[in-house]
C-alpha cells in the first residue's frame, strides 16, 4: 500500500521510515507478515496490537536486532540495510526496549556511558544525566547502582540513555508500562516537543489506548503479524482501537480501567456495571478472617531503609490495593513475600502462624503466591520451556516417586495455555522466545493456577494488552470470590480502583492510610501517596 | 551447465515451511562446525608429525603406535576403556555441579583424597575382602565429597568463589597425599628387608581389588568402566527426569526464581558440589582398586584435570561425555604405547596434548565467537539504545 509515496524524489517529502512487505518467520510462526508502514518525518506513530502481534519483532528488524526474511526498509526515501544495531545507531535510530538492557551492578552514569567509545568521563556524564533528567522530567541519581533502583527508575535510565544522543528516529517499546500516569504524561510532552520543535520521528508501542490517543498522530494496529488497520489518531476513538486490536468489544468496566478513565472509576454511580456494584457493597470487616498479617516490618538494604514499620492485614476474599508512588517499599515487600530477603525485624503471619522470613520457599509453602514486579528476575526461568515454567514451584505435583512426568507437565501446560490464551508455538518452546506479554501471562497463569491462600500481584497488568487485562481483571476478582486474600501492588490508581475492596497507601516503607473502596476520595488518596497527612 | 536452457525451469522453491527452515538452520550451524573440526585436527596432526620427526622417528610409525596402543588389539581396547573410566566418572560429577551453576575445578584434588582414603581403608580395615572393598570405595567417595565440602562451606559461609577454593585445594591435597605415603604409620610401604622405601603404599591384598573382566591377551578391563556407564545412565536420568534435576537446573539458571520456588542454593547447590567431589573421589578410589592396586602420589596422571576437560568438551552433557571420555582414554592408552616405542615421553605428552587441543578447540572457538558476538551486540545495543553518535 501507499507505494506512490515511496518514489518521492526529494528528501523533503520522503517519509522518515517506510517499511515495505517486512516479513519474519520463526519456524512455523510468522511473527511479521508482509508489514507495510509509512511514518512521515516529525510525527509520533503509534503501534498497537495484542500480545504476540509482532510489534517488538517489527521494530527489532528496524534496529538490526532481528534479520528479516523479506521486505525492504527505507529511511528518508533511501533503501537501507540494517545488519546490526551499530548500523542502526549510525543511521540515527535509537530504541528503548521493552525489557531492560541495563547492567545491574553498575551505577546509573556508568550504564549511560556503556558502549560508548573512549574513556568515560564521570563528572561530565553525571552532569549530563542530571541535565537530561531535569529537561525531560526523568530525575534519577547518577551515582546509585541500578540494582537499587525501582523498576520505574530503571526505565528512566533507559530513556535517558536513549535520549542523550538525540536520535532521529526514536523507538519506544512499551516505555510507559512501568511509569506512573504523571510520569508518562511528562514523557509524552517531552516526545511531543522533540517531534514538533526538533523535527524528529517517534514510533511508540503501547497497550494503553489513552496514551496512544493522547500522544500519537497516526496509529497502526497489528494482529497476528499483519497490519489490520491504520488510522489518523484524530479520526478514531478508544473503542474502535480496542475493537480493531482484539477483534471484539470489551466490557465497559475493563475499557474504563484500560483507558484510564479515572472519573468514571471514582464515581461508581456513573456505571451500572454489575461487577462494579458488587464491589461497592460495603464490606463487613469481621466477616472475613485475616489471612496475612505483617506487623511492624523493618528492612534495610545496604543501609537504605526500605520498610519502616510496615503493618498490613489481608483478609480472605478481599482485594487490597496497595497504592503508592514507585520506590516506597513495594519492591522490598514483594521480595519479602517471595522469601527472597529476610526482615530486619517484625513478623509475617499466615493464618496466625509466624513465618521465618528469607528462607527459600517458606512463603510459597505457606500459600503465598506472588506475581513479582520483575518477571525476568524472579518470576520465570528464561532458558526453561514454557511448560516447565508453568510447574516451576510445584514440580512435585507432576511427579511420581521423584520422577517428573513429561506428559503431566505437558497436560498442565496445554490446559493453562488454552485457558490464559498464551500465544506460544508449543509448550516446549523456551520462555525466552515468547513475546513480552506472553511471558507475563505464563507467570500469571502459574501463580493463579496454584490457588494460593494469598496472592500478591505486583503490577499484574503491566505489558498486557487490553484483552488480556480484561481476563486478568476477571481472574483476580474470581480469586477473591474463591476466598483468596489478594494484595494488588500498583502505581496506577485506575487499576487499584478497578479491582480493590480496600485501599492501603504506602509511603516511605510504611502504610500511611487505609480506606474502603466506597469511601475513596481521589484528592485525599493523592495527598496520602505524596506523604501528606490526610 | 549449458543445458540449463533446454531443461524446463526448475520448480520454484517451495515456500519454506517450519521444518525446512529448521533443517536449513541446523545445516548452517553444523557445517562450519564440521569444517572447523577438520581444520583444527589437520593442523594438530601436522604439528604432531613435525614434532615426532624432530625426534628422528617417522610420524607414520607414531600414528601406527598410537593405533596399536589404543585400538589394534583386544587388550589395547581394554586399556583404553580402563583409562577412560575414571575420566568419565569425574566428568559426570562435573556435569552435576555445572547444572547447579557451580564451577568445581578441583577434581584432581578430590580424586587424590579419594584415592588416599580408599587405600587407607583397604589396607587397614579387617574383614572379608568384598565388604572391605565396598566400604573403601564409599570411603573414597566420601573423601572426595569432604574435600569439595571445604569449598562448599567457604562459599556458602563466606562467599569465597568455588573456582578459587577448589583449585587451591588441589595443591593442598597433593601435599596431604605425599605426606600420607611418606609416613610409616600411615600409608608408606613396609619392606621386609631394609631397602630404600619409595613414597608409595603397600600393594593391596588381591581380595580388595576391583573385579576384572577377561584375561590378558584377550579383551580385559577393570569393572570401573561398567560402573562408570551405569553411573552415566543414573546421572542422565536424574538430571533430566527427576524433580531433583529439575530444581538443580532452575537453580543454575535463575537463583531468585529457584529461591522463590523453595529451592535453596545452600541445600541443592551444596549437594551438587558434594556430589561432584564424591564422583571425583570415587574415581580416585577406583583407580587404586582397579588398576594400580597401591597408592602413589602420581597415581592420578592428571585424570582429575582431564575429567574436567571431558565435561567441558561434552558441554556438560553426561551422555556426550561417554564418547569424549573414550577418546581421551584412547589417547592415553596410545600415548603410553608410543612412549614404549622410544619416542621421548615428553613428546608423547605434547602430541596427546595437541590432539586434545584440536578436539577442544572448535567448541571453545565457537564459545569465544559467541562471547565476542554477545559483547559486540551488547555494546552495539547500548550504543543503539542511545541513538546515533552526535
Ligand atoms: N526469538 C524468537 N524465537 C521464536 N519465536 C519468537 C522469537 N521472538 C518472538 N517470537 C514469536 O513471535 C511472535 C511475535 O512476538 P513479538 O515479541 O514481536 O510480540 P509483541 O507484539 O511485541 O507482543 P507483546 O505485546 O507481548 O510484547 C510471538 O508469537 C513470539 O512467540
Ligand atoms: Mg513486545
Amino acid at each position: 500500500m501507499q507505494t506512490q509515496h515511496a518514489e518521492a524524489p526529494s528528501g523533503r517529502t520522503a517519509p522518515a521510515v517506510e517499511l515495505r512487505g517486512l516479513t519474519k518467520r520463526y519456524g512455523s510462526i510468522v511473527a511479521c507478515d508482509d508489514v507495510h508502514l509509512t511514518v512521515p518525518q516529525g510525527e509520533i506513530h503509534g503501534l498497537l496490537g495484542q500480545n504476540g502481534a509482532g510489534k517488538s519483532t517489527l521494530v527489532k528488524m528496524l534496529l538490526g536486532l532481528v534479520s528479516r526474511d523479506a521486505g525492504q526498509i527505507l529511511l528518508g526515501g533511501r533503501s537501507v540495510e540494517i545488519p546490526d544495531p551499530l548500523a542502526a545507531a549510525e543511521l540515527g535510530i535509537g530504541m528503548v526496549h521493552q525489557h531492560f538492557s541495563l547492567v545491574n551492578e553498575l551505577t546509573v552514569w556508568e550504564n549511560v556511558t556503556l558502549g560508548e567509545p573512549g574513556r568515560p568521563d564521570p563528572a561530565r556524564t553525571k552532569a549530563l544525566v542530571r541535565s537530561i533528567g531535569e529537561r525531560y522530567g526523568l530525575t534519577v541519581d547518577p551515582d546509585v547502582r541500578v540494582e537499587e533502583l525501582s523498576t520505574g527508575e530503571r526505565q528512566r535510565v533507559e530513556i535517558i540513555k536513549c535520549l542523550r544522543r538525540d536520535p532521529n528516529l526514536l523507538i519506544l517499546d512499551e516505555p510507559t508500562s512501568v511509569l506512573t500516569l504523571a510520569e508518562s504524561r511528562e514523557l509524552f510532552s517531552v516526545l511531543r516537543r522533540v517531534v514538533q520543535d526538533e523535527g524528529r520521528t517517534v514510533i511508540l508501542i503501547s497497550h494503553k489506548l489513552d496514551e496512544i490517543l493522547d500522544a500519537t498522530d497516526h496509529v497502526t494496529i497489528m494482529r497476528s503479524g499483519r497490519v489490520v488497520a491504520q488510522r489518523a489518531t484524530c479520526d478514531t476513538d478508544e473503542r474502535e482501537l480496542a475493537r480493531e486490536m482484539v477483534g471484539r468489544e470489551l466490557s465497559k468496566w475493563v475499557a474504563a480501567s484500560a483507558l484510564g478513565d479515572l472519573d468514571r472509576l471514582v464515581d461508581p454511580s456513573h456505571s451500572t456495571d454489575a461487577a462494579m456494584l458488587d464491589r461497592t457493597e460495603s464490606i463487613d470487616e469481621d466477616r472475613f478472617p485475616v489471612r496475612l498479617r505483617i506487623t511492624d516490618a523493618y528492612l534495610s538494604e545496604e543501609g537504605r531503609p526500605q520498610l519502616q514499620g510496615l503493618s498490613l492485614e489481608l483478609r480472605a476474599g478481599e482485594i487490597t490495593g496497595l497504592a503508592g508512588i514507585e520506590g516506597n517499599g513495594q519492591r522490598a515487600l514483594g521480595d519479602v513475600l517471595s522469601s527472597l530477603i529476610p526482615l530486619d525485624s517484625g513478623t509475617v503471619e499466615v493464618d496466625g502462624v509466624a513465618l521465618p522470613t528469607g528462607r527459600p520457599g517458606v512463603m510459597h509453602r505457606a500459600g503465598i503466591g506472588v506475581i513479582p514486579e520483575d518477571r525476568h528476575q524472579s518470576g520465570c526461568v528464561l532458558d526453561m520451556s514454557v511448560a516447565e515454567n508453568l510447574v516451576m514451584s510445584t514440580v512435585n505435583s507432576v511427579a511420581t516417586r521423584g520422577m517428573v512426568s513429561r506428559s503431566r507437565i505437558r497436560a498442565n501446560a496445554e490446559r493453562l495455555i488454552e485457558q490464559f490464551e498464551i500465544s506460544t508455538p508449543s509448550p516446549d518452546t523456551p520462555m525466552r522466545q515468547l513475546s513480552g506479554g506472553n511471558q507475563q501471562k505464563v507467570v500469571l497463569a502459574r501463580e493463579l493456577s496454584l490457588d494460593p491462600k494469598i496472592l500478591v500481584a505486583a503490577y499484574p497488568t503491566r505489558g498486557l494488552d487490553v484483552g488480556a487485562i480484561e481476563y486478568m481483571t476477571q481472574q483476580l476478582h474470581a480469586a477473591a470470590n474463591r476466598g483468596i486474600a489478594v494484595l494488588l501492588i500498583s502505581t496506577e490508581l485506575e487499576e487499584i480502583l478497578t479491582l480493590s475492596h480496600h485501599i492501603a497507601v504506602i509511603h516511605r516503607g510504611a502504610i500511611v492510610g487505609r480506606m474502603r473502596r466506597v469511601d475513596v476520595d481521589a484528592e485525599r488518596l493523592g495527598m496520602m501517596m505524596g506523604g501528606q497527612a490526610a | 551447465m549449458s543445458d540449463t536452457a533446454t531443461r524446463p525451469a526448475p520448480p520454484a522453491p517451495p515456500k519454506s515451511t517450519g521444518v525446512a527452515v529448521t533443517t536449513a538452520i541446523w545445516w548452517r550451524r553444523a557445517l562450519p562446525m564440521a569444517a572447523l573440526y577438520a581444520v583444527s585436527l589437520g593442523i594438530a596432526l601436522t604439528l604432531a608429525a613435525l614434532l615426532v620427526m624432530m625426534t628422528g622417528a617417522s610420524p607414520w610409525s607414531a600414528v601406527e603406535a598410537l593405533y596399536e596402543g589404543s585400538l589394534a588389539s583386544p587388550a589395547a581396547i581394554g586399556l583404553s576403556l580402563d583409562k577412560a573410566a575414571p575420566l568419565l566418572i569425574v566428568a559426570l560429577g562435573t556435569c552435576i555441579a555445572a547444572r547447579a551453576g557451580l564451577f568445581n575445578i578441583g577434581q584432581e584434588g578430590q580424586l587424590l583424597i579419594g584415592a588416599a582414603v580408599f587405600t587407607t581403608i583397604a589396607l587397614f580395615m579387617p574383614g572379608p575382602g568384598p565388604l572391605v572393598l565396598i566400604v573403601a570405595l564409599i570411603g573414597g567417595a566420601l573423601g572426595g565429597a569432604f574435600w569439595a565440602g571445604i569449598a562448599a562451606v567457604l562459599y556458602f559461609w563466606r562467599g569465597i568463589p568455588v573456582v578459587i577454593t577448589t583449585l587451591l585445594l588441589v595443591y593442598i591435597s597433593a601435599q596431604v597425599v605425599f605426606y600420607s605415603v611418606s609416613q610409616s604409620w600411615w600409608l608408606q610401604e613396609h619392606l621386609p628387608t631394609g631397602g630404600v622405601m619409595a613414597p608409595q603404599s603397600d600393594l593391596l591384598p588381591e581380595d580388595r581389588w576391583l573385579p576384572h573382566f577377561g584375561e590378558y591377551p584377550g579383551l580385559n578391563f577393570a569393572s570401573t568402566i561398567v560402573i562408570a556407564l551405569v553411573l552415566t545412565v543414573i546421572v542422565t536420568v536424574m538430571l533430566r527426569r527427576s524433580t531433583w534435576g529439575f530444581r538443580l537446573r532452575m537453580l543454575g539458571m535463575n537463583r531468585s526464581a529457584a529461591r522463590r520456588a523453595g529451592v535453596s542454593a545452600l541445600v541443592f547447590g551444596g549437594t551438587a558440589l558434594l556430589l561432584s567431589g564424591a564422583f571425583a573421589g570415587f574415581a580416585g578410589a577406583a583407580m587404586v582398586g582397579g588398576g594400580n592396586h597401591r597408592m602413589q602420589p602420581g597415581i592420578s596422571e592428571n585424570s582429575g584435570w582431564d575429567g574436567l576437560l571431558v565435561a567441558l568438551v561434552a558441554r556438560e552433557n553426561p551422555v556426550l561425555a561417554v564418547p569424549v571420555a573414550i577418546f581421551f582414554g584412547m589417547l592415553r592408552a596410545g600415548g603410553g604405547f608410543l612412549a614404549s616405542t622410544g619416542v621421548p615421553r615428553y613428546i608423547v605428552d605434547v602430541v596427546t596434548a595437541i590432539l586434545v587441543l584440536a578436539v577442544v578447540f572448535p567448541p571453545a572457538f565457537r564459545l569465544y565467537q559467541r562471547q565476542i558476538a554477545t559483547r559486540r551486540q551488547a555494546k552495539a545495543l547500548a550504543a543503539a539504545t542511545s541513538g546515533a553518535a552526535a
